[in-house]
C-alpha cells in the first residue's frame, strides 16, 4: 500500500493522520509569506453562537460585495489573502475570484469563503486545507463557546485507559497434559457448528428463545461463560444452600425457605447451566424451564404465558444477572465502565447528550450509560415529498448505482436512524430548557451522540407506535435495511463535536483525548432477532452468523439460510460486536 | 455601472418581488443589516436537514466522488452536479415558509 494511497484514505473523520496535501499555489504561498496571513485573518473571524459558525467580516456589520461586479448576493464570496479583495465566484458563467488570481502578479490565487471560512485556490478552482488556518478558525469558535461550556460528572474512568498489546498465546506441553486430563473431547457434528441447538418453546416464549439464541452467541458472553467464569456449582455454594452450616451463616426460622430460595436464585447459574447444554454437542433441542422459572422469579410481574416482547425481555434479563452478579454492590451501574458484572462489561456503553441554548450558545452536557440503543424508524414523509427527478436514477449519470444510503429511493437504513439519533433537535418552544448562563427558559438545541461504544451493539428498533390520539397502537412493519459491517465513527462524541467545527483538518485531539476512540469502532453482524405477525400476536425468529455463515433459529428448529433471506427479513433487534478486542492493563502488576 | 452584463439568473427567494438589480440590491442589504438574512439562513438550514435534504445531497456527492475518483473532483464539480438536483428538490412547504418569512420582513421593515 503506497503512502499516497494511506494519506486520501477517505475517512468520515477528518484527523491529523489523513488530510489533503496542499495544492502547489498554497505550498507556494506558505513558503513566501509562512502563516502570518491566516493568522491575521484571526481578527476578521466572526463565530456566531449558538453553533459557532465562523465567518469572515472585517467589521461585524460588514455586507460584503464582488470588488468587480458590485453583487453582494452570490452564494460564495471570496476574499484575497494577500490583499484583501473580495470577489465571487459563480461557475461556469463568471468566477471573477478566478479573474483576479490571472489579473494580479502571483501569490493572490489563495482566497477564503467569507461566509463559510474555508480556504480556496482560485487557481486551481478547489477548496484547501491549511493546518495554521483551521487552527485558528477553531480557536476562534471554541473561545466564543468555550466558557459556556460545562460538564456535568465526566466519566473519570474513561480517560487514560492503558491497553496491553494482544499476545498470541499457545499452550505448552504442560498445559495440554492438563487440559486432556481434566476433560474429554467433543465430538465433531460435520454438518453444523457447535453450539447450534433449538429451543423448546415452552408457551409464547418465543420472545425469550430468541433474544437467548443470540446471547448464546455474542462472544464475549459465550466465551467468559464457556472458560468457567461463572461456576454454577462454586456459585451455589458460595451462598451457603447445599450446607446450611457454610461459613457461619445460618438461616434459621422462617427465613429458611425464603432464603435459602433467594439463594438458590442466580440467573447468571441458569446461564452457565445452558451454555453448557448448548455446546454439548447434543442436537436435541433444550428446554430453557429453569431458566424461565428463574426469570420469572426475578420480573415476577411478567411471569405468566402470555406473549412478551423480547426487548423488555433482554433489559429485564441483563438486569437480573447484574442484580446477582455484582462484585461490589456499593458501586452503582451509573458509571457505565462495566466492572460491576458480565453484562455490563459487554453491553454497557456511554451515551452523551449535549443542550444548547439558542440565544447564548451556553451548552449543558450530561453522561449516561445504556445497554442498548433503541432508534426511531423515520417518519413516513420522507417518502412521497421527494420530488419525480429523484427516483429516475438511469438518466442521472449512473450516479444511482453506488448509493449506499438508499435514501433517495426511501428505503430506511440502520445508518440512516443513526443519523437521524445524533442529529441536533431543535427542543421546541413548549420545551424549551433552563439557560444557566441566561437565567431564563431558552429554546435550545439538543444532540446525542456516543461517548463510549460497548463490545457489543444491540439496536433495538422501535416498531411500535403508539398514539394517545387514537387510544391504540400498532406495529410499523416498514421494512429497515441494514449493513453486515458497520462503522460508528461518525456517531462518535468526538466526530460529532467535530463536524460542529465544519470542515477542518485537526491539529489536536479536540476537547476529549481518550484512548478508547483509538480503539476499532468497526462493528460486524451477528445476531438478527426478527418479529413477524401483529402487535399482539406475532412471532420471534433469531438469524445467527457462524463462521459467515447465516442460520435460522425458530424456537426448536435450527436450519442453514442464505444471507439474502436475511438481509430481507424485518429486524427488530440487530446485534454487532466489535471487531477487534483489547486488553486492559491490569491494575495490580501481577507476573502475565 | 456596476453590473456585469452576463449575469446569470440568480433566483433567490426575493425575486418575485423586483426584477430590477438595484431593489434587489436593496432589499439584500436590508436583510443582511438587519441580521434578518443570517436568520433565515439558519431557519432554511434547519428545515432541510429535517426533511432530508441535506442528507440526500450528501449521498450524490459520495456517489458523484465514486465514480469519479477521490483525487480527480474539485468543490465546482459538486458544486455544478448537484445544484440542478437540489433546486428542484426542495420540498414546496419550505419555499412557500421563506417566502413567507421575507414579505412579513419587508412589511414591517417598509414602515
Amino acid at each position: 500500500m503506497s503512502s499516497k494511497v494511506n494519506r486520501h484514505h477517505y475517512h468520515h473523520r477528518f484527523n491529523a493522520q489523513s488530510f489533503p496535501p496542499p495544492c502547489p499555489h498554497l505550498a507556494e504561498f506558505r513558503a513566501r509569506n509562512g502563516s502570518m496571513p491566516f493568522r491575521s485573518l484571526e481578527d476578521c473571524l466572526r463565530a456566531k453562537p449558538p453553533c459557532g459558525r465562523a465567518a469572515i467580516r472585517r467589521e461585524p456589520s460588514e455586507v460584503p460585495r464582488c470588488g468587480a461586479c458590485g453583487e453582494s448576493a452570490r452564494p460564495r464570496l471570496y476574499a484575497c489573502v494577500a490583499c484583501a479583495a473580495i470577489s465571487c465566484h459563480a461557475p461556469p458563467e463568471l468566477s471573477h475570484a478566478a479573474a483576479h488570481a490571472t489579473s494580479m502578479p502571483p501569490g493572490h490565487e489563495i482566497a477564503v469563503d467569507v461566509d463559510r471560512a474555508e480556504l480556496f485556490c482560485c487557481a486551481c478552482r478547489d477548496q484547501i486545507y491549511d493546518r495554521d488556518f483551521d487552527a485558528a478558525v477553531v480557536l476562534s469558535q471554541s473561545t466564543t463557546l468555550k466558557s459556556a461550556t460545562i460538564q456535568s460528572a465526566k466519566p473519570e474512568n474513561l480517560c487514560k485507559r492503558r491497553r496491553v498489546d494482544y499476545l498470541p498465546w499457545s499452550p505448552d506441553m504442560r498445559d495440554r497434559v492438563l487440559m486432556e486430563s481434566g476433560s474429554s473431547p467433543l465430538v465433531y457434528g460435520s454438518d453444523m457448528p457447535r453450539g447450534l441447538r433449538g429451543l423448546n418453546n415452552l408457551g409464547n416464549t418465543c420472545f425469550m428463545n430468541s433474544v437467548l439464541q443470540a446471547l448464546l452467541h455474542t462472544p464475549p458472553l459465550r466465551n467468559y461463560f464457556l472458560s468457567d467464569r461463572h461456576n454454577r456449582y462454586y456459585c451455589k455454594q458460595k451462598n451457603g444452600v447445599t450446607n446450611s452450616n457454610a461459613g457461619g451463616k445460618r438461616n434459621v426460622g422462617t427465613g429458611d425457605g425464603n432464603g435459602n430460595k433467594n439463594a438458590r436464585l442466580c440467573l447468571a447459574c441458569d446461564m452457565d447451566a445452558m451454555f453448557s447444554a448448548i455446546f454439548s454437542g447434543d442436537r436435541t433441542p433444550y428446554s430453557p424451564a429453569k431458566f424461565l422459572y428463574s426469570w420469572w422469579q426475578h420480573a415476577s410481574n411478567l411471569a405468566s404465558y402470555q406473549q412478551q416482547d423480547a426487548h423488555e425481555f433482554f433489559i429485564s434479563m441483563l438486569d437480573g444477572i447484574h442484580e446477582k452478579v455484582d462484585k461490589d454492590r456499593r458501586k452503582p451501574h451509573n458509571q457505565g465502565h462495566g466492572d460491576c458484572c458480565i453484562t455490563h462489561r459487554v453491553f454497557s456503553g456511554i451515551l452523551r447528550s449535549d443542550v444548547m441554548c439558542m440565544a447564548c450558545g451556553f451548552t449543558s452536557t450530561t453522561y449516561d450509560p445504556c445497554v442498548d440503543i433503541s432508534l426511531d424508524l423515520e417518519p413516513h414523509q420522507g417518502g412521497p415529498a421527494k420530488s419525480a427527478s429523484m427516483k429516475t436514477h438511469p438518466s442521472c449519470n449512473g450516479e444511482a448505482d453506488s448509493l449506499n444510503s438508499g435514501q433517495n429511493c426511501g428505503i430506511s437504513t440502520l445508518m440512516g436512524c443513526l443519523d437521524r439519533f445524533t442529529r441536533p433537535e431543535r427542543l421546541g418552544a413548549d420545551q424549551k430548557f433552563f439557560c444557566q448562563q441566561c437565567q431564563v427558559r431558552q429554546e435550545s438545541l439538543k444532540q446525542m451522540s456516543i461517548r463510549k461504544l460497548p463490545l457489543v451493539s444491540c439496536f433495538h428498533i422501535k416498531r411500535f407506535e403508539h398514539s394517545s390520539i387514537r387510544k391504540m397502537s400498532r406495529k410499523v412493519d416498514r421494512y429497515l435495511q441494514f449493513p453486515f459491517s458497520l462503522d460508528m465513527t461518525p456517531y462518535l462524541s468526538s466526530s460529532i463535536l467535530r463536524s460542529r467545527f465544519g470542515n477542518r483538518i485537526f491539529p489536536f485531539d479536540g476537547d476529549e483525548p481518550d484512548a478508547s476512540n483509538e480503539m476499532s469502532s468497526e462493528f460486524e453482524l451477528f445476531a438478527v432477532v426478527t418479529h413477524r405477525g401483529k402487535l399482539d400476536a406475532g412471532h420471534y425468529v433469531t438469524y445467527l452468523r457462524l463462521s459467515n455463515q447465516w442460520y435460522k433459529c425458530d424456537d426448536a428448529w435450527v436450519t442453514q439460510v442464505n444471507e439474502n433471506i436475511v438481509r430481507a427479513a424485518q429486524g427488530y433487534m440487530i446485534f454487532y460486536v466489535q471487531k477487534m478486542f483489547y486488553y486492559k492493563a491490569s491494575e495490580n502488576q501481577v507476573a502475565l | 455601472m456596476r453590473n456585469s452584463v452576463n449575469r446569470p439568473p440568480t433566483p433567490d427567494a426575493a425575486e418575485d418581488l423586483g426584477k430590477e438589480p438595484m431593489f434587489q440590491e436593496i432589499i439584500n442589504i436590508k436583510l443582511i443589516e438587519s441580521g434578518e438574512k443570517e436568520r433565515l439562513m439558519e431557519l432554511l438550514r434547519e428545515r432541510l436537514i429535517e426533511c432530508g435534504w441535506k442528507d440526500e445531497m450528501k449521498a450524490l456527492c459520495r456517489a458523484f466522488i465514486k465514480k469519479k475518483g477521490r483525487n480527480d473532483v474539485t468543490v465546482d464539480d459538486l458544486v455544478r452536479v448537484i445544484t440542478p438536483k437540489g433546486r428542484a428538490s426542495i420540498p414546496d412547504y419550505i419555499k412557500a415558509e421563506l417566502l413567507q418569512r421575507i414579505r412579513a420582513y419587508l412589511v414591517q421593515a417598509a414602515v
